[in-house]
């Protein structure tokens, strides 16, 4: 502690759990817009991640309420927010956008992708894995052209529809610390949009350090075009979610409010670690070099002719960087946000437990889980180009057969 | 026989029901634990069970308030609110009255006479606005009830010392049995006005030259000669004198 501060600020209300929770959504609506870019952008070359992405953001916004859940306790009261939807509340509403978005977004075009190679995988398997493939399809196993088009069709507009509900989802994180009036750290309208080209940024490197790992552990080998695409576009994103940081930076330094003094004093003490070296100096701006003298991004070629092998070294160590960047970024403001006091006069600090709901062994549990979940699905609804089932040529060409297909 | 299908012929494709289902299950089933887990008197008055405020109601009531305080003690009311305060309520002090009232002769409500209880309120902190009577309990008057001195139904303003014993009683008391207890805290220290009005901002000067102390304690020093004497030019000249005598206990050479 030093200077003065309320006695109600000595210990901070929103721990490690709520530093989480900011994070992993931002990684689901980062892998979600990756994902978009192949469907409605058309980038070809991503497409090998785009089953991948998808799966990504599924396992990681099945984790994401937890650390609120934990956070708050009762977890058994939490359906209570489906119940009685109170209007007035941006944090009532998160059970409806996040709902949203796992079902009418993320599952329906995972479903939709995936119909035609479950219906295929049904009729090849035996046991279990059949059943369960079969009963994912929920029976629809018509693979007539007309069907396969609208599967195509309805994926696309939902992905359309994806994007904004992906903006929505986190930059309602951003709104919700954004519209605290009472903490100058958080009360900035650009809060929304930062932490939505953060999410950006943290999504595509999440699915660059996935694609690549899963890749060397399943003895493939990395498609490189795909990989450079993808620094480049993290590159970009960076570009544009630095200079967002930056902006808000100096607004808030020619704005210079009362708080200045106090907050100046934060981040260099405090803050200093978390902000100045992990965020911007090995978070940001040694990844954003680094990406952008090798990654194909400013022309054809890159900057730096390397060998393949040292580039995804590189690819790999800048997503590795750009993720602990990331997470500084929620660590910074939502803790920066509490350490100092309303009175402007003092600092506080913040002494993470490790054991205990709240502590860092708990939020590491709650990191590695959607990498669980992933692996199960990645088992249940393999993302490879390999695994993809190819449609009988009777039913492929011609398209005699138009009516459902029963499960053989 | 040909499997049943409703969609038969339709330009409806398979899909399209199936998910329809999903969904209409998922929506039905939001509608039916809305219907059975809401309560009935939800949202009639507000966010709330509107019943949860006869639930409320059912407790037992413990606080009088203060309308019926008034019925019996008529005059300390009066006194109360014709001073400063007049916004704490009866109970705040003396605690939850609604059995006393029942039973004025058998029960009777508490008189908190610790420091501490007034001490939640009046206890010296930053935070407290500007203006409100707060002590530090160390330096005031320890050992005393503070009812000793104030009346809580008619406390006064807070008033500028008349003394510097009032804030700083730990010397006065310190001082008043040492060699020094003759002399008046203005002999050696300069108090301006200010510094009863503004104590932190305005302080007292100290004495900062040896020559001060030598007004009486130096080898020609006009001044009683039972006084303790000592050749200024040879004793420590580099020290004021404080910096190795305590003045406010001088010891005994």
């Amino acid at each position: 502690m030093q200077g003065y501060i309320y006695p109600n600020e000595f210990e901070l209300h929103w721990s490690i759990l709520v530093v989480v929770y900011p994070y992993v959504t931002g990684l689901v609506a980062g892998a979600f817009i990756l994902a978009s870019l192949e469907r409605v952008f058309n980038v070809k070359e991503v497409q090998p991640t785009y089953r991948l992405a998808l799966l990504t953001a599924l396992a990681f916004l099945l984790v994401a309420p937890l650390p609120l859940l934990a956070h708050l306790g009762h977890p058994l009261r939490s359906y209570e927010i489906f119940l009685t939807p109170n209007r007035q509340s941006a944090m009532a509403m998160f059970g409806f956008v996040y709902a949203w978005y796992l079902m009418v977004v993320l599952l329906l075009e995972i479903w939709f992708d995936y119909r035609k190679d479950l219906v295929l995988w049904a009729r090849q398997e035996k046991g279990l894995t059949r059943w369960i493939h079969y009963a994912l399809t929920l029976g629809a196993t018509d693979l007539s052209p007309r069907a396969l088009s609208f599967d195509e069709r309805m994926g696309r507009w939902i992905t359309i529809i994806g994007i904004p509900s992906a903006f929505l989802l986190h930059g309602y994180v951003g709104f919700i610390f954004g519209s605290v009036k009472a903490n100058p750290w958080w009360s900035s309208v650009l809060m929304p949009v930062v932490f939505l080209f953060s999410a950006i940024v943290s999504g595509i490197a999440l699915v660059l350090i996935i694609y690549m790992v899963s890749a060397m552990l399943r003895w493939k080998p990395v498609d490189m075009k795909c990989v450079d695409k993808l620094a480049a576009f993290l590159f970009y994103a960076m570009v544009v979610d630095f200079s967002l940081e930056m902006l808000d930076f100096i607004h808030r330094l020619y704005e210079s409010e009362e708080s200045i003094e106090i907050l100046s004093q934060m981040i260099e003490s405090r803050l200093f670690i978390s902000l100045i070296v992990l965020q911007v100096a090995l978070g940001t701006l040694l990844p954003m070099i680094t990406l952008g003298l090798t990654a194909p991004a400013l022309s054809k070629r890159s900057a730096v002719k390397l060998p393949d092998e040292l580039k995804r070294l590189i690819y790999l160590g800048s997503a590795i960087l750009v993720q602990i960047g990331i997470f500084s970024i929620r660590w910074n403001v939502v803790i920066g946000g509490q350490l100092f006091s309303k009175s402007l006069r003092g600092l506080t600090v913040y002494k993470l437990e490790l054991f205990g709901v709240e502590g860092l062994l708990a939020a590491a549990a709650l990191l590695i889980l959607p990498f669980v979940i992933l692996w199960v699905l990645v088992k249940i609804l393999p993302p490879w180009p390999e695994a993809e089932a190819k449609l009988p040529r009777a039913e492929d060409d011609s398209g005699a057969v138009t009516g459902a297909v029963p499960l053989r | 026989m040909a499997k049943f299908d409703p969609f038969r012929g339709t330009r409806v494709p398979q899909q399209v029901p199936r998910l329809v289902a999903v969904f209409a299950v998922a929506i039905i089933g939001l509608l039916v634990a809305r219907y059975f887990l809401v309560p009935d008197t939800f949202g009639q008055l507000g966010h709330y069970r509107a019943a949860a405020l006869d639930t409320i109601v059912a407790h037992e009531k413990k606080y009088a308030g203060q309308q019926a305080c008034q019925l019996c003690h008529f005059q300390i009311m009066q006194k109360r609110l014709a001073g400063n305060h007049k916004g704490v309520g009866c109970e705040s002090c003396h605690g939850p009255a609604a059995t006393h009232v029942s039973d004025p002769a058998q029960i009777k409500p508490s008189i908190p006479s610790e420091r501490e209880f007034c001490l939640r309120c009046h206890e010296y902190s930053p935070s407290r606005p500007t203006g409100f009577p707060q002590i530090d309990p160390v330096r005031h008057n320890p050992m005393s009830f503070c009812s000793n001195c104030h009346d809580p139904h008619a406390p006064e303003p807070p008033v500028i010392p008349g003394q510097c014993s009032a804030c700083h009683g730990q010397i006065a008391r310190q001082k008043a049995v040492s060699h020094h207890a003759g002399l008046e805290c203005t002999t050696c220290h300069e108090a301006p006005e200010e510094h009863k009005v503004t104590p932190r901002l305005v302080r007292p000067t100290k004495p900062t030259e040896r020559s001060f102390c030598g007004g009486c304690h130096a080898r020609d020093a006009d001044s009683p000669p039972h006084i303790p004497r000592i050749n200024l030019r040879l004793h420590n000249p580099r020290y004021v004198c404080w910096q190795c005598h305590y003045p406010h206990y001088p010891e005994t050479p």
